[in-house]
């Protein structure tokens, strides 16, 4: 459907995007995810065709989108876009809406149904005499999806749409966004700089990083196998751990610092690596309750800091270098830790994702 | 609240446009014959106008004539500029000298004389120079000579505007002998200009406590808002004459050189002559401009230049 | 002071009694300069819209130079506009010297720069979102710039009501080219209020003048409360 091959932009100054590929498939949502200023906007305007790439293609259908000036009115006519920042046209809600339309010429009848029907869809169905200028933040991008809808777009880009919104209304945009691909079959590519929304409505994820895709896959992979220190540091796993790999017996053996740690890789001995380890697939007990994990790891240590999270606490050990681990309030009262204790904490091999370093 | 902001608003709007199409209308109707209706440009000094002389004698030229007269009031300066460049058809204006040369250049044509009156040197009731009653050029002189020697009280305003009335006052000075552009304008801080027309200057001088020169009839007509008085009246000097003259339409053809002649020729009638010499007598108990008709030789012209109609 | 205040009171019973002369010299005023306006409108709107959607070399130039403008002396305009139209002018051919249509002439290129240096504001002052969002519905280049200007449309009004404002206030360029004349017929006359300000002021009639101020005065807050209104749209 999209195919990005070695797409590159370079405004006044360093690249924007330096070399970005993938494949967008058809009928999929896929979400871009990436800390802010990673060039999210400037992809999805690229594939709007608001710029132009400084090198690469973009590919809609097989067609290169750049390639002909003559076709690019086409080509965005198969598009619909939706901001980051709520704008709307400074008329009512329904004429915010018809626009599209108009733009295409459609017959006023045509016009009205399918303005309501958008409206409809996006719940606003009686909002259509207000002036849009009066909507809030929320409800505005509302006005702006069903704006972009109601063109039936075989594409939908929305970059970082719900960056500005309280929680309710982004869980509103998040459920239509999740229903137009599910009920009308339009490929959707979303970007966001909330990795947890960009888990929750993908089918595939793509991590931009320092101008180029650092990993493209599902969710799970993405967020349980991250393919660079980046990327596991930008999905949220606390504990990396920089070692080498000293023993391969099905099972590998990685010294970090002295400290021996046993992960699941088929990496070879002398092998620079980065250990990835979820902070919710450590266990901590007080040293004596310690029991030795079977093929797993058993590490003595010192708590560093008890810090609280919401209703969880991160407890932070010092085995030689620090592991965080997320305790429950009454967990942490139950074991009866406190700064200073001695505690062994514990993990299977399976949870440790071995990176290989560069 | 905003609703009442936008229903001000709104109502503010309705008046203007119903004042408008009103007036729309009324401009409409009111020019239904404009094709037959001639229409005659005059530049004129400023002291016929103020006086308001000529709001006087319009209508009765208009109704006679079926024309419609529109007048630009200027310095006689600047209707002398009107008049070479051919924007109006008659001027009227009191600088003999320089209508001389204006008809010598062949710009303008046919003039005839029709009003006169005197300048008069006005100043505060005080007369800090002490010149009430002396010969106009002496009293010019002692004038200077105050100003020059730093008395504060003694300031002269000049209108400073090339009209008539400065050209006459220059007169006056290089008459006292001296030369006017060395000796007197910009001579020191009692001599001041002020670029403007008669009534302004009167003003002017009125709230500085200054003496000016100024035509008789400008003065009686602004008398009631004025402190100043008649400091010098008497001196041949003095005399003030008025003219008119059509622009040649040799040299601008589509000069409207019939209404000209017959607005000439209208100032030199008659009935006119009458009414020039009667106009103000009522209001300011003597008037403010003397029939020129039956004193040509007074005024040394020729009777010609008052009497002969133009053809 | 006892001046000012019998001025106020003659000028409440000039304007009460709709006093003719005082009325007449009103419309025409609102006449003459509503007309230069709308003239100006039609050139400086589209002319706005050229210049900023347009590039060409010395753009940023153009647009400093229309800004210098802004200021542009209003004897300056009517001096320029007497030289080209008085009789021995290019122009004197169409004896325009001293009319009504001379004064529209006049405010119009007078209010020219002020209106099209605003239109270009006005245009840069429409959100990026909003164009972004044009293009992004597949707006051909001719929907775009229509739907901008749609956009803008409250800010050109307020520029038009500037506009209106500038013309309806100068007194410079109307007494040199329309020479101040009060004619029997109302379309040969080209007193306005300020030109009849400014002599009725030289004549010592303080309570005429005062009227015609108020008068004004009136339309200039009119024009303003449109603007503000149409600003906090």
């Amino acid at each position: 459907m999209i195919e990005l091959d070695n797409v590159s932009k370079q405004f006044d100054g360093p690249a924007v995007l330096a070399g970005v590929t993938a494949r967008i498939r058809r009928g999929e949502i896929f979400t871009v995810i990436g800390p802010s200023g990673s060039g999210k906007s400037t992809l999805l305007r690229l594939i709007d065709l608001l710029d132009s790439p400084t090198g690469g293609t973009i590919r809609v259908n097989g067609t290169d989108i750049h390639a002909n000036g003559e076709e690019s009115l086409r080509i965005r006519r198969m598009m619909g876009m939706v901001f980051q920042k709520p704008a709307v046209f400074n008329t009512t809600v329904t004429e915010n809406v018809a626009v599209g339309l108009r733009f295409r010429g459609a017959e006023e009848r045509v016009v009205r149904e399918k303005v309501e029907e958008a409206l409809a869809m996006v719940g606003l169905a009686d909002y259509g005499e207000r002036r849009a200028r009066t909507l809030s933040g929320g409800e505005m991008q509302r006005v702006a999806l069903a704006r972009a809808m109601v063109i039936e777009p075989e594409i939908l880009l929305m970059d970082e749409p719900t960056a500005n919104l309280d929680p309710v209304s982004v869980e509103k945009i998040e459920e239509l966004v999740l229903r137009i691909n599910r009920d009308l079959g339009t490929t959707i590519l979303f970007s966001t700089h909330d990795m947890y929304q960009g888990q929750r409505l993908a089918h595939r994820v793509g991590v931009l990083m320092n101008g180029i895709f650092a990993q493209v896959g599902t969710p799970r992979e993405v967020f349980t196998l991250p393919a660079t220190r980046e990327v596991a540091r930008f999905v949220g796993i606390e504990n990396i751990i920089d070692g080498v790999v000293v023993a391969e017996n099905g099972i590998s053996v990685i010294d970090a610092g002295g400290i021996r740690i046993r992960a699941r890789s088929p990496l070879s001995r002398g092998e620079q690596v980065a250990l990835c380890i979820r902070s919710e697939d450590l266990r901590v007990f007080l040293e004596e309750g310690g029991k030795t994990h079977l093929n797993g790891n058993t590490l003595p240590g010192t708590v560093a800091s008890i810090v609280p999270r919401g209703p969880f606490s991160r407890v932070t050990v010092d085995c030689g270098f620090a592991l965080s681990s997320v305790l429950s309030w009454k967990a942490v009262d139950n074991l009866g830790i406190r700064e200073g204790s001695r505690v062994t904490v514990s993990f299977a091999a399976e949870s440790v994702h071995v990176i290989r370093q560069e | 609240m905003i609703f009442m902001v936008r229903r001000t608003l709104f109502a503010v709007a309705a008046v203007m446009v119903a004042f408008l199409l009103i007036c729309g209308c009324t401009g409409t109707t009111s020019d239904p014959t404009p094709v037959e209706k001639q229409q005659l440009r005059i530049a004129t000094t400023t002291s016929l106008y103020d006086t308001k002389l000529l709001d006087h004698l319009t209508p009765i030229f208009e109704e006679k004539y079926n024309a419609e007269v529109l007048i630009v009031s200027a310095g006689t300066g600047k209707a002398l500029e009107y008049g070479q460049r051919g924007d109006v058809d008659v001027m009227m204006v009191h600088d003999r000298a320089r209508e001389d040369t204006f008809l010598a250049d062949g710009y303008g044509t046919d003039r005839r004389v029709f009003a006169y009156n005197y300048f008069v040197l006005v100043g505060p009731e005080s007369d800090p120079a002490n010149v009430s009653g002396m010969a106009p050029e002496a009293a010019f002189t002692a004038i200077r000579e105050k100003g020059m020697a730093g008395d504060a009280s003694v300031i002269f305003v000049s209108r400073g505007d090339a009209s008539g009335t400065h050209s006459k006052e220059q007169a006056i000075w290089k008459a006292a002998g001296f030369n006017y552009s060395a000796e007197v304008k910009g001579s020191g801080d009692w001599y001041q200009e002020a670029g403007t027309g008669m009534g302004a200057t009167l003003e002017m001088a009125n709230e500085k406590e200054a003496y000016t020169l100024s035509d008789i009839g400008t003065y009686l007509a602004y008398k009631g808002n004025l402190d100043l008085v008649t400091i010098v009246d008497e001196g041949d000097i003095l005399l003030n004459v008025y003219s008119a003259m059509q622009i040649n339409p040799e040299k601008f053809p589509d000069i409207n050189s019939s209404v000209a002649k017959d607005w000439v020729n209208f100032m030199i009638s008659d009935e006119i002559q009458q009414e020039i010499a009667s106009f103000g007598v009522d209001q300011y108990g003597q008037p403010l401009f003397y029939a020129a008709q039956n004193d040509w030789e007074k005024i040394g012209v020729t009777e010609a230049e008052v009497k002969n109609p133009v053809v | 002071m006892y001046e000012i205040i019998e001025g106020f009171l003659e000028a409440a019973r000039l304007i009460a009694t709709f006093d003719g002369d005082v009325m007449g010299i009103a419309a025409r005023s609102i006449i003459i300069s509503l007309t230069a306006t709308v003239l100006a409108t039609l050139i400086a709107v589209p002319l706005g819209a050229a210049i900023y959607f347009g590039t060409f070399p010395g753009k940023k130039s153009l647009i400093n130079l229309i800004q210098t403008l802004y200021s542009l002396p209003t004897v300056i305009v009517g001096l320029l506009i007497f030289l080209l139209i008085s009789r021995v002018g290019p122009f004197g051919f169409m004896r325009l010297l001293f009319t009504p249509t001379a004064m529209v002439i006049a405010q119009t290129v007078l209010v020219l720069p002020i209106m099209t240096g605003l239109t270009i504001s006005a245009l840069s002052g429409v959100d990026p979102v909003i164009r972004d969002t044009l293009r992004s519905l597949g707006a051909t280049h001719l929907q775009f710039l229509v739907n901008i200007m749609k956009e803008a449309r409250f800010a050109i009004l307020a520029a038009v009501a500037i506009g209106f404002g500038r013309a309806i206030s100068e007194v410079g360029a109307a007494i040199l080219v329309g020479g101040n004349i009060m004619a029997s017929s109302f379309a040969s006359s080209t007193r306005v209020l300020t030109t009849a300000i400014s002599l009725e002021t030289s004549m010592g009639n303080i309570s005429q003048s005062i009227a015609l101020g108020i008068v004004l005065l009136a339309i200039a807050l009119a024009v303003n409360l449109v603007i503000t209104t149409i600003q906090h749209r």
